[in-house]
């Protein structure tokens, strides 16, 4: 495992894929500098900052990332015939799958890190004033990355047994475009999974949790469960894939 | 423990109601050459796929080892190198770092990777992306790759693809060197009887899915019986001269054709031409060839 971890990290040191983790946190950073001019943030200024961010962060690039991540990991393998040298190796094909959807969930760690130390130089830049609600916070940046565990496991399911690049992303995209009306649906929101890190992200001031009142118990069910799914079907697959 | 470095029994691959492969029984002994030989599509890389546990056998078992390759697949993947097809690589990383992404997995020291790259000749290139390789060069780096882990066991299907003639010999030399030099048990696949004929030991011939054939070279060699063909002035009088005197032969335009005969008897049908006045321009022995043979035994006329 450990092993295969050091293989792995050696071939995506060298790729562009690094940059990509960027992108969103730097955008939502944008977004979140300019929300203050808008509005009077008020009492809620860190929360209300965060909602800002999170709206594009959380509907949008999640989503695409654990796509465009997933897809780039399994690329290198496809393109020079790389599955076929993987695999006969000794190593088992359960550790190769977990050992890349782990890599794919690390990346997406990394984006939320950042994504979060965007709010921090928001409320530094701006001097705010009241305390850091660290609960609020830590629940919404790790809520988010639980949320993407079960697209990131489907996301490698697809982009496995494709050998193409831009299809899964593509299948992806389709998926994400959507959210923005699903996440408002109370019917469907829950259990969509593009929607989920939205759902999962986005900081309340109350009592329920989420966008849309969908309690938090129903929403961490639905994701371990579709997480479960996904990567257990995933996983079934390439196991008895023959390359 | 059987004395077979690999063994299979029955081996049988499906796809549909096709049968790819099909009750194949493969032996190969320790320290061999074996040489996997049959047209395109017989069935080689289906088999060799079911070597290395990329592909799953619809019926039969296979001992690799004396391992069966269902319970103990990763301890025997851990002695075996390989090279499947076309050679798998990462374009975007160097030479040295495609074979230290793979030195990893196999927990050998790293200091081999310098060993396989000067036997591929590739140290100059070391340093290089692998995208810009010519396909000789991935083809060299898939042999080292191969190599990396220091196998008891080589299995390579048709390495000499795409190699120039001086590449091919070159790997030719190569392959034949590592089981005196290392002991290593070698499989080769292709389907250019030449090339089997100058590095195999041992050859298995396989044809539509079926072994057709599995021994020792020289058992292959000995079917090619050699005729002596006769070449006179009047083929078809000569023909009856010799049957009168109690020499079945057979006639082929000018040409008498005598087979599996002994000096002796050559020597008479000669001396009894010679009596009977005719004009013997030419006495030689045609030997079949391997290849004829080959063709023979696939039932493939110039399918190749």
């Amino acid at each position: 495992m450990r092993k295969l971890f050091q293989s792995e990290f050696l071939k995506l040191r060298k790729s562009a894929i690094w940059l990509l983790i960027f992108v969103s946190p730097i955008l939502s950073l944008l977004l979140g500098l300019g929300a203050g001019t808008m509005t009077d943030l008020g009492e809620q200024q860190w929360i209300e900052t965060l909602g800002m961010m999170t709206i594009s962060h959380a509907i949008l690039f999640l989503p695409l990332l654990t796509g465009v991540f997933s897809s780039f990991i399994c690329r290198y393998e496809h393109v020079g015939g790389g599955w076929k040298q993987l695999l006969t190796m000794p190593v088992s094909r359960k550790n190769v799958y977990i050992v890349k959807v782990l890599i794919v969930s690390f990346l997406i760690g990394l984006t939320q890190l950042l994504f979060v130390s965007g709010l921090f130089l928001i409320g530094w830049l701006k001097g705010f004033s009241t305390d850091l609600p660290w609960e609020v916070i830590a629940t919404s940046v790790l809520g988010g990355w639980i949320a993407c565990l079960p697209l990131i496991a489907l996301q490698m399911f697809v982009s496995i047994a494709w050998s193409s690049f831009a299809a899964p992303l593509a299948v992806n995209v389709i998926f994400t475009i959507p959210n923005m009306l699903i996440v408002n649906s109370e019917k469907f929101g829950p259990y969509y999974p593009w929607a989920q890190p939205f759902l999962l992200m986005m900081p309340s001031t109350g009592e329920s949790f989420g966008a849309l009142n969908v309690s938090a118990t129903t929403l961490i069910i639905v994701v371990f469960g579709s997480l479960i799914l996904f990567l257990g079907s995933g996983l079934g697959y390439f196991i008895r894939k023959e390359i | 423990m059987s004395a077979f470095i690999i063994e299979t029994k029955h081996l049988t691959k499906k796809f549909g109601s096709k049968r790819v492969v099909n009750h194949i029984d493969l032996q190969v002994k320790k320290g061999e050459i074996y040489g996997f030989l049959g047209p395109n599509g017989a069935g080689k890389t289906t088999t060799i796929r079911m070597l290395l546990g990329l592909a799953r056998p619809t019926k039969g078992s296979i001992h690799i080892f004396g391992k069966d390759i269902k319970k103990e697949k990763l301890s025997i993947l851990k002695k075996v190198g390989s090279l499947v097809e076309y050679p798998s690589y990462y374009g975007h990383l160097t030479a040295y770092e495609n074979l230290e992404a793979v030195r990893i997995l196999l927990d050998a020291p790293k200091s081999r990777i310098d060993e396989v790259l000067s036997i591929v000749r590739l140290t100059k290139d070391a340093k290089r992306p692998v995208k810009g390789f010519s396909l000789g060069m991935k083809q060299r780096l898939g042999i080292a790759t191969a190599l990396l882990g220091n196998p008891e066991l080589l299995i390579l299907d048709e390495p000499t693809n795409g190699l120039d003639p001086s590449g091919i010999i070159e790997m030719r030399e190569l392959i034949k060197s590592m089981p005196k030099e290392h002991g290593i048990t070698i499989v080769i696949s292709s389907h250019l009887l030449s090339e089997i004929d100058q590095m195999a030991t041992q050859v298995g011939i396989i044809s539509k899915g079926q072994m057709i054939f599995q021994d020792s070279i020289s058992k292959l060699r000995e079917r090619s019986t050699s005729k002596i063909k006769l070449t006179v002035n009047h083929a078809e009088a000569a023909w009856k001269t010799l049957l009168s005197h109690g020499y079945t032969t057979q006639r082929m335009q000018n040409n008498i054709f005598v087979e599996n005969s002994s000096n002796e008897k050559i020597a008479e049908i000669v001396k009894a031409l010679v009596q009977h006045d005719y004009s013997i321009y030419r006495v030689e022995e045609e030997k079949k060839s391997l290849e004829d043979i080959f063709l023979e035994l696939t039932g493939q006329e110039g399918g190749l």
